[in-house]
């Protein structure tokens, strides 16, 4: 992996199109602006971590609901809260 | 009431008042804005999300208490003003929102999305999935039988 440091306010360029810009520097956190072509997604990871999540988890076969139903009936025991 | 068509329980009947409203969809899914929330009594306590506009789209969740009785929500500012909480204070399951984990199937058995429960706040209905990017828990949260069940 690429490591560079840059100060805030500074910019890393990608390719021709691709603007990365460290707006802030926070305690634990920074802000860090994007300028990218519309039809580039841009996303936190954990953003496309969920988005690939909830695609497997849509159930769009009976096949896969029903497996899941039997998968579950002998995991849950309490239906307290 | 009106009727709503689905694959997977046929017809039901909803009652438009309790229609969960996702201002911004779900991530993979950001034009379904409209949800049911519905339950059986012989599968308690699954909760199925019902697409109001897509027939064929329905998770099926566990409200995250059920899984981890001491689960704890965190949730950025932006995601309580999307629908509607209070950002400085704390959000309590239950009295302000329902907070369900999305379930998958895989080879292994099922998994809960802990890391992004799906918040519905109980006063207006508006929901989101609020991904919380530093969560201490997991998107594949392996679901397993108690140990009570094991032991006996």
């Amino acid at each position: 992996m690429l490591m560079m440091a840059r100060r805030e306010g500074e910019t890393i360029l990608i390719g021709d199109d691709i603007e990365v810009v460290i707006a802030h520097i926070g305690r634990s956190r920074v802000k860090v602006g994007i300028r990218a072509p519309r039809e580039l997604a841009v996303m936190a990871r954990e953003v496309k971590l969920v988005r690939d999540e909830n695609l497997a988890a849509s159930t769009r076969s009976d096949k896969a609901f029903s497996r899941l139903l039997r998968h579950l009936r002998p995991t849950i025991s309490s239906p307290r809260g | 009431m009106p009727c709503l068509n689905t694959n997977y329980f046929g017809s039901i009947s909803f009652d438009p008042q309790a229609v969960i409203e996702f201002p911004r969809g779900l991530p993979g899914f950001d034009d379904r804005r409209r949800f049911v929330a519905v339950q059986f009594e012989d599968s308690r306590p699954l909760v199925f999300l019902q697409s109001i506009e897509d027939p064929g789209l329905c998770f099926i969740t566990l409200p995250v208490l059920a899984i981890d009785a001491r689960y704890r929500l965190g949730m950025s500012s932006e995601d309580k003003e999307l629908v509607g909480l209070p950002v400085s204070r704390k959000i309590q399951i239950g009295a302000d929102v329902m907070c369900l984990a999305v379930l998958s199937i895989r080879e292994t058995g099922p998994t809960a999305n802990l890391m992004a429960p799906v918040v519905i706040n109980l006063h207006n209905y508006k929901a989101v999935q609020a991904v919380d990017t530093e969560s201490r828990y997991s998107h594949q949260h392996v679901l397993v039988p108690e140990k009570a069940a094991l032991c006996s």
